[in-house]
């Protein structure tokens, strides 16, 4: 009688419920904006803010306008996008600082948002696929490209589908 | 919304405050995100616990091939991949190492993990910032990264076949 007992209890602990399920995940949204999000938001106001006082801001901006104007942004952006290069958190945590500050407007913050996600992490994300799943070194270099590529098409293709919103 | 909203501290001010900048601001602003990303990741993985991603597996296996050029075996892969970045990665490796495809489908699939990786975990998850802020619905946000996704897997797919053909018309003309 003992054994079935022991059995069943086995088999709930292999499946959890839908509560436990979300609590699981809640738990981990929770860890990812502590050891993510918020050291992420710190450094890119903190890097903005240290831009801003500077008057950095203003000379990057203009150096690299013209190229960001070719995705509807200006040149500040460019800050998002470097920021995203280390961090997917930090990029879209930097553009969010540039709205907030009023540089970009929300219609271009929306612009940099699939781009800082597609092109994130680019030498964290390395490791953990490309180099997790074996890929042929042979392509190294294409693999590396490919992020950066698709984040240009997304920011093109945001700025579209915006006009029909 | 099921987020909700946080109560004003003065009128139409929340805790957060009017005006902040710098690092105490950042801090701030990263607070009034936990509540979203709870709930959200709480969402996906119930949707995972229910078999999400056994359907989704179900509904992309046959246009895999089609749309990337890879096998129909890498569907429980490629669904992984949209919430984990790890899992996709470890399970190419495995299919792969048993010769369910090629090294240049590998290469293909591996270019369409690589950006963005894990792209539903991401978008709410490190892009938790722009959430409020975006102008678009976050469906269609993961659906523009998806498509760009799409889209690098075919430049490599294409890059690789351009390649092959360039090697072989080579290697045909010196052999010949």
């Amino acid at each position: 009688m003992a054994e079935p007992t022991a059995a069943g209890m086995d088999l709930q602990k292999v499946k959890p419920s839908i509560v436990e399920e979300f609590v699981a995940g809640a738990k981990k949204g929770f860890y990812i904006g502590a050891e993510m999000i918020a050291p992420a938001m710190v450094l890119a106001f903190v890097l903005i803010e240290f831009l801003n006082i500077t008057g950095l801001m203003t000379i990057v901006g203009t150096a690299v306008g013209p190229v960001m104007a070719v995705f509807g942004l200006p040149g500040e952006a460019i800050v998002a996008l470097v920021a995203a290069f280390f961090a997917k958190a930090a990029g879209c945590a930097a553009a969010a600082s540039l709205y907030a500050q009023g540089t970009i407007t929300a219609q271009q913050a929306t612009i940099l948002f699939p781009a800082c996600v597609t092109m994130g992490t680019l030498i964290g994300h390395f490791v953990r696929i490309v180099i997790t799943s074996n890929a042929n070194k042979k392509w190294h270099g294409l693999l590396l490209c490919i992020p950066v590529i698709d984040a240009a098409i997304s920011m093109w293709l945001t700025r579209i589908i915006i006009h029909f919103f | 919304m099921l987020t909700g909203q946080f109560g004003q501290v003065a009128k139409g001010v929340f805790f957060t405050g009017k005006g902040g900048v710098g690092a105490r601001e950042g801090f701030m602003f990263a607070l009034t995100l936990f509540p979203t990303l709870m709930f959200a990741l709480g969402c996906i993985n119930v949707a995972e616990s229910m078999g999400a991603l056994r359907a989704a597996e179900k509904l992309f296996r046959p246009i895999l091939k089609p749309f990337m050029g890879i096998p129909g075996a890498t569907g429980l892969a490629f669904v992984s991949s949209f919430t984990s970045s790890d899992v996709g990665a470890v399970m190419t490796k495995g299919l792969a190492e048993e010769k369910m495809m090629t090294d240049d489908e590998r290469t293909i699939f591996v270019a369409y993990q690589y950006a963005g990786s894990a792209v539903v975990t991401n978008t709410f998850g490190t892009g938790a910032a722009l959430l409020p802020i975006s102008v678009l619905p976050v469906g269609i946000i993961i659906g523009i990264i998806f498509i760009v996704k799409v889209i690098g897997a075919n430049i490599v797919r294409f890059y690789l076949k351009w390649h092959a053909t360039k090697n072989r018309n080579q290697g045909g003309a010196v052999n010949g």
